[in-house]
């Protein structure tokens, strides 16, 4: 189901930037990008508990 | 098109104007500046050894201008507090609330300063995976850097391993990352331990020692010992071709590069030689190895990853054992950004020969765990001093040549080995050892001295314009009692664990879910924050906002009053709550309360990133015995010039905007600081 969602001008400005710096298709393209990028990040390594132990401990702040 | 390409597009002749009328910022003509960083020097310290006569070169630019203690930031962590430094404001302008941050929707702990994403857009070629873009490191520190704003009126400048730089900023000034650089694994720094004592290669230890590696290792009669280095993971290796027979046999480090060596020993000589990627190294027992670069190759012949270790022979004869550092990444051919421009980091290194890329060089949890003695702790850390001593005199020369206007120079070698070294002359300490006290209690004092002499040569040599300021980020405190805030938490009934074996006795938490989320209210996470389990900002959030105020208030006195039962004394002398102390920029990714803990107390190991212990408080048995992760106000920074300032006491903040008045710049509305000449 597609969803509207509002962009101040400033914004959309921004967005046709990327949309010709980056080559998207269309500003749909670039927003389902982003979305699903972003939901990457949320799953991925930077969010393992034991990884960032182990960065802690070879910072030396935790053994 | 950049302000400097312009100008050198339009000519000389326009040089003069163009500041003026474009960006309403001036260049004061002729003007120069140093600033060394020396990371953890304390106020205290300097004035007690400045009335013995042991820093006169100190006490002489203290004489030309001002020595005085500096506000640091809250908390008074040093990416924290660089980042004040960088951007002329408080944490709530630039993100950075502490190393560890937490991620609001599941509460996993992150690291604040960078985040890594890999590439998505790849193709499988045979038995590999080829990325068709590669993948991104960001940094997360907001805000414009002050050397941004001197690019904007030409002043070039150095930047040599500020902290809260990592990866660098885009800017044309001459950049290395520091602080927050990572080793080729992707690490902060693991190390590799051969040994053949079966006992240090017992499974216990090896454990102990993760995420460094142990190997036990057999010396052969002919007095050589095989061995492998164990690299980075191969990521083109494709996941998909793993089968489950494979997945089943699979060891720990199946899919990383491995590079073998042998060591030919010569006991009678004390002596050995390391063969290892068609290199030979000659090193002595207990002698730390010059550079040593290996290519980890990703596709035989193709493509492969630079990285560079030194080698440390421990012991030998009875005993053989063999450190290995972390693998840096190579400043010749970096596999991840590491300054601006690219080519800098090879120029240092063809200029000044291969130096130390890694976060924080000095390995103090080889020392932390054993795996060190002091000395050799001591031998490694004199070694990283030494090494930055030598590029600095490049860049300092470079300096007084006219090539730059502006140079930052960061020294690590005083917080690291602060950290280390408290207990050799705090008898008190619960870690104090009567021996390497009497062995190495002088080297706290020597090491100031070190740095006074760098002070020294810059005083005898530059000119007396050339304004000079030595900073450091925050001080240093005994940490003799670990809190684990999250027990105390419990016991208070604001956080529920959602398993009664949370509460483990080593402290570790793997799941994601510490907590019963529908019934906490509160969790610690970081090195001193606390958070509100906010409904609508939470994954699982509970607190409605309009409770938050008064939660934070009932926090807030509660934790000013928790008491250690060993000395009946409180322990967290303020507790700050954020949203009175930062700007409001990026407030929602910082704790909702700062715990500031009294000199003595920190926040236990596993705390920090959501543990819970059986007990709240915990002595600390650990070299690691100095910290400065307290109430700001307890650990003030240092700050030193060759120049009258107009204020009592400066703040940390105020750093940016007077490196910016010096070149003639009124400091920015985004700072918060201000100028102190």
């Amino acid at each position: 189901m597609a969803k509207k969602a509002k962009l101040t001008k400033e914004t959309f400005e921004k967005a046709e930037e990327i949309i010709s710096f980056h080559g998207y298709s269309s500003l749909d393209e670039l927003v389902e990008n982003l979305i699903n990028s972003e939901f990457e990040k949320i799953k991925s390594d930077d969010n393992d508990t034991e990884e960032q132990a182990d960065k802690l401990t070879g910072l030396g702040y935790i053994s | 098109m950049k302000r400097r390409e312009f100008i050198k597009t339009v000519g000389a002749t326009s040089l003069l104007s163009v500041p003026y009328m474009n960006f309403g910022k001036g260049k004061n003509a002729g003007a120069r500046m140093i600033v060394l960083g020396f990371d953890g020097m304390d106020p205290q310290i300097v004035n007690h050894l400045m009335r013995k006569g042991k820093l006169p070169n100190m006490q002489k630019l203290a004489n030309q201008g001002v020595f005085t203690m500096m506000k640091t930031t809250i908390p008074p962590q040093s990416p924290v507090a660089w980042s004040s430094f960088i951007t002329g404001a408080d944490p709530g302008k630039y993100g950075i609330f502490d190393f560890v941050h937490r991620d609001p929707l599941t509460y996993f702990p992150m690291f604040s300063q960078s985040a890594t994403t890999d590439s998505s857009w790849n193709i499988k070629l045979g038995k590999y995976d080829i990325p068709l873009k590669s993948g991104e490191v960001q940094l997360k520190r907001e805000g414009k850097a002050f050397w941004d704003y001197l690019e904007e009126i030409d002043v070039d400048a150095t930047i040599f391993k500020i902290p809260g730089n990592y990866p660098p900023s885009k800017s044309k000034q001459r950049t290395i990352a520091g602080m927050g650089t990572p080793d080729i694994t992707g690490g902060y720094g693991m190390y590799s331990l051969y040994t053949d004592d079966d006992e240090e290669s017992s499974f216990e230890n090896e454990k102990k020692l993760s995420p460094s590696k142990l190997f036990y290792v057999y010396v052969e009669e002919d007095n050589t010992v095989k061995a492998e280095l164990i690299g980075p993971e191969n990521s083109l290796l494709r996941r998909d071709l793993e089968d489950d027979t494979n997945a089943l046999e699979e060891e720990e480090n199946s899919r990383n590069i491995k590079i073998p060596f042998t060591v030919y020993l010569d006991n009678k000589n004390k002596t050995a030689r390391i063969d290892i990627d068609g290199k030979e190294i000659l090193i002595a027992e207990k002698e730390y190895s010059n550079w040593v670069e290996i290519d980890f190759p990703l596709i035989p012949n193709v493509s492969s990853i630079a990285g560079m270790v030194k080698f440390y022979l421990l012991n030998m004869g009875e005993k053989f054992r063999l450190y290995v550092s972390p693998i840096h990444i190579s400043p010749n051919n970096p596999a991840l950004p590491i300054s601006t421009p690219e080519s800098y980091s090879k120029e240092l290194s063809d200029k000044t020969g291969l130096f130390h890329t890694i976060s924080l060089p000095a390995d103090t949890k080889a020392l932390s765990q054993g795996t060190f003695s002091m000395e050799n702790f001591i031998v490694q850390s004199l070694s990283v001093f030494d090494e930055s001593d030598k590029i600095f005199d490049y860049e300092f020369n470079r300096f007084l040549n006219h090539k730059e206007d502006f140079l930052y120079f960061y020294f690590s070698a005083l917080d690291q080995s602060q950290h280390m070294i408290w207990a050799l002359t705090d008898k008190s300490h619960p870690y104090y050892h009567q021996k390497e006290a009497e062995q190495f209690g002088f080297i706290k004092e020597y090491l100031y001295t070190k740095h006074d002499e760098i002070l020294g040569k810059v005083l005898r040599q530059v000119p007396k314009d050339v304004k000079i300021m030595l900073v450091s980020d925050h001080g240093f405190a005994p940490f003799k009692r670990k809190v684990y805030i999250n027990t105390w938490l419990a016991q208070e009934g604001y956080l529920v664990p959602e398993q009664k074996d949370s509460f483990s006795e080593d402290g570790y938490i793997y799941d994601n879910a510490p907590a019963d989320w529908s019934k906490t209210k509160a969790y610690g996470m970081g090195l001193n924050g606390l958070y509100i389990n906010l409904a609508g900002r939470e994954g699982h959030g509970i607190v409605k906002p309009d409770e938050k105020r008064k939660l934070l208030e009932e926090l807030k006195y509660k934790l000013e009053h928790i008491k250690d039962p060993k000395t009946g004394e409180t322990i967290i002398s303020e507790a700050f709550i954020s949203e009175d102390n930062f700007s409001s920029d990026y407030l929602n990714r910082a704790p909702d309360i700062i715990l500031g803990f009294k000199r003595g107390y920190r926040i236990g190991d596993t705390s920090a990133i959501g543990g819970i212990r059986k007990e709240v408080f915990y002595d600390n048995n650990d070299w690691w015995s100095g910290d400065h992760c307290m109430n700001p106000a307890h650990v003030p920074a240092s700050f030193l010039a060759n120049f009258k300032i107009n204020k009592q006491i400066p703040s940390l903040k105020d750093m940016a905007p007077t490196i910016l008045k010096t070149f003639g710049i009124d400091t920015p509305a985004t700072m918060s600081g201000q100028s102190l000449i």
